[in-house]
């Protein structure tokens, strides 16, 4: 039962809940290390521990035992066997709950030769991107990368949906944990995701095609439902009812067993998923919603469980004149509404008042979630379309912007879990609940709260808290490696690998692209702190492009010079290095 | 800058911007103007009471109740709200380009009440748009007749409450392209190649949807005797077909010449459906007595062809002719640019045909009007009808005029003396002027979606 909503009669909610988890898989523990656990049992004492929102123990210890939080309080025993955490300053949360994410699913490479089917109207179910049959469990890959980046910020539990487009299969709530994908998995088949997310130029291609689909999808999945029901009873006299995969992934929503749980992007997207909702009345839960602020009244008459994004939009990376201005700040408080630019002497004036306007949008995408928040929209985080690495950042934006501490932790851990029907599992510090915790440095939503450890299903993270050295060009990195980049133009993205070798005094390597299978030589490479530059020169293409990137571990971001283009970004990912082995 | 008074400032920004707080229903006293009916005359030194969105009175000396704002006209001219029988304005998508027959896909689920589009249409005193599907395929999509209010986001609060259902068909060299030269943009051609193809996927598709009606029937039937009757496979593009049959959706169909709107008048009447209008219909003055005859409407364009073959033999004399002969004529924009202008589009049809006054008027109020179902609340200035409003500094059928004020449902949406350069109901927080990025993000969507369809099915005619 994934969500408590209103369907079923709480009695028999709790029934079927209660069988849910008692036909839970048994879970083998394994540490992702090679070395044997030494033991599954910790004590992290002297702590504060932020057992849910509000509710807090200023100096207590924890006790994980086998998974489990097994102790919780001022006057706790630690065990004989336990590994002693000194957690004195440091915080404890309870693990964070991601709402909506592809956590664990590697992407899929697109299929470059497969051939577009003759008749564009009526393509393969699997082309068009029809493929709710499809399941979470089966594509997990506990070793993918962003299992390891969302633990790292914090993320001990997630609702993951496969890739694809319109409907690409159904969700699975994973543990951010394990060395084997049966081994991640909470609760199976809990949702069928759903996107508007077109095919390429078959049918649906639109928008509107994409709801017609459903439409049809659901109320075709209705009467077989009814016939096959019809059959169940008595198949005498009966045609045995038609089959198909497809339409029977409906069935569970049909029973309200679970929701089309739709990632919606636009104000737009989110009202055509509402609209669909109330013609076809499934059961329903949203995530994604960055434009929400236009719709609260309409979420607040769906009911359904909300999981906001974790992204935010990104100031500009080409500074207009305006914001480079030195009273860019002033400027943008002076937004005049009723301005009218009477002649080319104006513009400037124009101009500004454009600029004043676009970063009033903005406040408006940061002020989103406490808008949620006053209208008293419960709701939960995804993690969709967020770099993990950008999470706390964004928090501390939407705190900034009137979202309540409280309220963003109830998003991360309770309310999440009250929302994914996993309260009696996840969500707070108490005993009894799955062994999934933070530890921070400071309180977490502190500019300087760094993450120390995360506990997921019982399993020890610890991560290295660096203090900041501040170099002027930044901290000292080697870039030994392979990379993978991509350069974002105009025209489209283009990718490939950048490799390096060699010491940070003495840099050689080459570059591919998906335009040039053949490798370009680094020129010129030059590496400053983490201020790396290089050029290649193109000698069919247009001229000597020089790249300059700002590695941070493991990503970089930058950009690249074009003679007579200009600059396009660039952002990069190591695949591989010394750092990493 | 202090940052409560930037958040008050916001604040103010995004009540006066988004019109959250704006009433779908307004009070006004239009006084004192010369007030354009269309279809009871010119009346002078008129009044124009405005209750809940409704006009309650005309008349002359007429007070303002409490709380009712008065707005003098003195020396204007008052009009019905312009409407435009055929755009794709306020729309995500147009063409569902994939198939000859789409008809279960429905502009209504993608109406984009944040196109800027809207506020210019209002700005050219049009209330109310039939935002069409494209013309890629024989039977494309349904359509959906909207209100312009400005400032509401749900697509719900744009809907023409109460408008019938309409489905746009489309003959020619458009369908023909899209599906018999191109297959549907990826993949191998297949009927219709030809106009006879045209006919045929007409006919193919309307027995279909008789067969679908008919199996669903005979269920219907069955179940009173038989509790475990099996209902037969649903279809929602047979089932709008059988809705169109049924005379519950009203045919719109994209057209050129005279044979095939000969042609299709002929299959309508083999299959029992009695509503249609012809769009574009460069060539219908050739065939008015039959279109009259028939009781089919047209709407075409005042002066606009030659962009293709099928549009070289056109004349700006159509409009007139058609009016002559008694089919009820409507002129429109397929353009978010002509749109803004239907008043001098109407006004040419005067020019070369000689209309008067009233009919000129008619065809951009009441004769779209009952072309979309919704004469019964709009077209008109007629107490009860909806106060679609817009207000003309001079008579709008000079080309000095200049629309001043548009009202809907009693609303002002637009005024010339409020009207500030930005009127964007969105903006893209991530875009940098120096991009050239004064597009939104949901144009860039939408452009990409039309891409995905094949992009030159956009400015098909």
């Amino acid at each position: 039962m994934f969500f408590p909503s209103s369907r079923p009669a709480p009695a028999a909610l709790l029934l079927v809940f209660a069988a849910a988890l008692a036909f839970a898989p048994l879970r083998v523990h394994a540490q992702t290390d090679d070395l044997p656990t030494v033991t599954r049992t910790y004590a992290l004492e002297n702590a504060r521990i932020v057992q849910a929102p509000g509710r807090v123990i200023e100096r207590g210890t924890v006790v994980l035992r086998n998974g489990l939080i097994t102790a919780v309080g001022t006057d706790v025993a630690v065990p004989f066997d336990a590994e002693r955490i000194a957690a004195d300053s440091m915080v404890v949360y309870a693990g964070f709950i991601d709402g909506l994410s592809h956590a664990g699913i590697p992407k899929p490479k697109e299929d470059a030769n497969r051939s577009r089917p003759d008749d564009p109207g009526n393509p393969p179910d699997d082309y068009a991107g029809i493929q709710p049959q499809r399941d979470a469990r089966t594509m997990l890959d506990p070793g993918d990368r962003s299992v390891r980046d969302l633990r790292k910020a914090g993320f001990g539990a997630a609702h993951t949906v496969p890739h694809g487009r319109m409907l690409p299969g159904s969700g699975a709530v994973v543990l951010l944990s394990g060395d084997a994908p049966g081994a991640m998995v909470l609760r199976d088949d809990v949702s069928l995701f759903a996107q508007f997310k077109a095919a390429p130029s078959v049918y649906p291609a639109t928008p509107m095609g994409m709801t017609a689909k459903m439409r049809q999808l659901y109320r075709e999945a209705e009467r077989r439902h009814m016939i096959e029901k019809m059959y169940e009873e008595n198949p005498k006299g009966l045609e045995r009812p038609p089959h198909d995969a497809v339409h029977e992934a409906f069935f569970p929503v049909l029973e309200g067993r679970k929701p089309v749980f739709f990632f919606v992007e636009s104000a737009l997207e989110a009202y055509r998923a509402l609209r669909l909702q109330k013609d076809l009345g499934f059961p329903l839960a949203l995530g994604g919603l960055e434009q929400s602020f236009d719709l609260i009244d309409a979420l607040k008459g769906a009911r359904a469980p909300l999981f906001f994004t974790l992204a935010l939009p990104k100031e500009p990376k080409k500074k207009t004149a305006a914001q480079k201005d030195s009273v860019e700040a002033a400027m943008a408080a002076q937004y005049d509404p009723s301005i009218r630019t009477a002649t080319y002497r104006d513009l400037e004036a124009e101009r500004r008042n454009l600029e004043a306007r676009r970063r009033m949008s903005r406040e408006k995408y940061l002020k989103n979630a406490a808008m949620l928040h006053e209208a008293g929209l419960r709701f939960g985080f995804s993690a969709m379309d967020v770099k993990p690495a950008d999470i706390h950042a964004n928090l501390r934006e939407m705190i900034a912007h009137g979202l309540p501490e409280d309220a963003a932790l109830a998003a991360l851990t309770t309310d999440a879990a009250n929302l994914l029907g996993l309260s009696a599992m996840l969500g707070s510090v108490d005993e009894g609940k799955i062994a999934n915790l933070v530890v921070t440095t400071a309180p977490y939503f502190e500019e300087k709260a760094k993450i120390r450890y995360v506990f997921v299903d019982g399993v020890k993270y610890e991560y290295e808290v660096k203090e900041k050295k501040a170099p002027a060009g930044g901290e000292a990195v080697n870039p030994a490696g392979v990379w993978s980049y991509v350069i974002s133009t105009p025209m489209g993205e283009f990718e490939g690998t950048l490799t390096l070798e060699g010491s940070p005094d003495n840099l050689r390597g080459t570059l591919t692209s998906s335009q040039s299978p053949n490798p370009a030589e680094l020129q010129n490479v030059i590496l400053e702190g983490n201020e790396l530059s290089f050029t290649i020169v193109m000698p069919e293409g247009p001229g000597t492009l020089t790249f300059t990137l700002t590695l941070t571990g493991e990503d970089f971001e930058g950009s690249v010079n074009v003679p007579g283009m200009g600059n396009a970004p660039v952002t990069g990912t190591r695949e591989s290095g010394p750092d990493r082995s | 800058m202090k940052k409560q008074a930037f958040l008050a400032l916001t604040l103010a920004l995004v009540v006066t911007l988004t019109a959250a707080a704006q009433p779908k229903v307004g009070d006004v006293l239009l006084k004192n103007g010369t007030v354009l009916t269309v279809t009871n005359g010119t009346l002078e030194n008129t009044d124009v009471l405005v209750r809940d969105g409704k006009i309650a009175r005309i008349g002359q000396g007429l007070r303002a109740p409490d709380g009712v704002a008065v707005v003098d006209v003195t020396g204007k001219y008052v009009m019905p709200g312009i409407i435009d029988a055929h755009s794709h304005i306020a729309l995500s998508a147009v063409n569902e380009a994939t198939n000859p027959v789409t008809a279960e896909v429905t502009m209504e689920d993608v109406t984009n009440p944040y196109h800027i589009g809207i506020y210019r249409a209002l700005a050219g005193g049009v209330t109310t748009s039939h935002t069409m599907h494209g013309s890629a395929n024989v039977i494309g999509g349904q359509n959906e007749t909207i209100k312009h209010r400005w400032g509401f986001t749900n697509p719900d609060d744009l809907r023409f409450e109460g408008a019938p259902r309409t489905i746009k068909f489309a003959l020619g060299e458009n369908p023909t392209r899209v599906h018999g030269k191109r297959g549907g943009g990826t993949g191998k051609p297949k009927v219709p190649a030809t106009r006879m193809g045209v006919e045929a996927v007409l006919r193919e598709a309307f027995a279909d949807g008789q067969r679908y009606m008919e199996a669903w029937d005979r269920y219907e039937a069955e179940k009173k005797r038989n509790p475990r009757a099996v209902p037969p496979p649903y279809d929602l593009r047979l089932e709008t077909i059988a809705d169109i049959l049924r005379g519950d959706v009203l045919v719109h169909c994209h057209s050129y010449r005279a044979d095939e709107i000969l042609m299709l008048m002929r299959v309508l009447e083999d299959f029992g459906v009695d509503k249609v209008t012809f769009q574009h219909a460069n060539e219908a003055f050739k065939v008015a007595p039959e279109l009259a005859a028939f009781g089919a409407y047209a709407s075409v364009f005042s002066d606009w062809w030659s962009y293709k073959f099928e549009v070289y033999y056109s004349t700006a004399y159509n409009a007139a002719i058609l009016t002559r002969n008694g089919v009820v004529t409507s002129v429109n924009s397929d353009s978010g640019e002509l749109n803004r202008h239907l008043y001098h589009e109407a006004a040419k049809s005067q020019r070369y045909g000689g209309l008067t006054d009233d009919e000129a008027l008619a065809l951009i109020t009441i004769n779209p009007a009952l072309q979309l179902g919704i004469a019964d609340r709009t077209g008109s200035i007629e107490v009860g009808k909806d106060a679609d409003l817009a207000v003309f500094d001079g008579h709008p059928l000079s080309v000095y005029a200049v629309p001043v004020m548009t009202f809907v449902d009693g609303v002002r949406y637009f005024d010339r003396e409020r009207d500030p350069d930005d009127m964007r109901l969105f903006v893209d927080p991530e875009a940098s002027l120096d991009d050239g990025a004064m597009i939104s993000n949901d144009e860039h969507r939408h452009l990409h979606e039309l891409e995905a369809a094949g992009d030159w099915l956009f400015h098909l005619k």
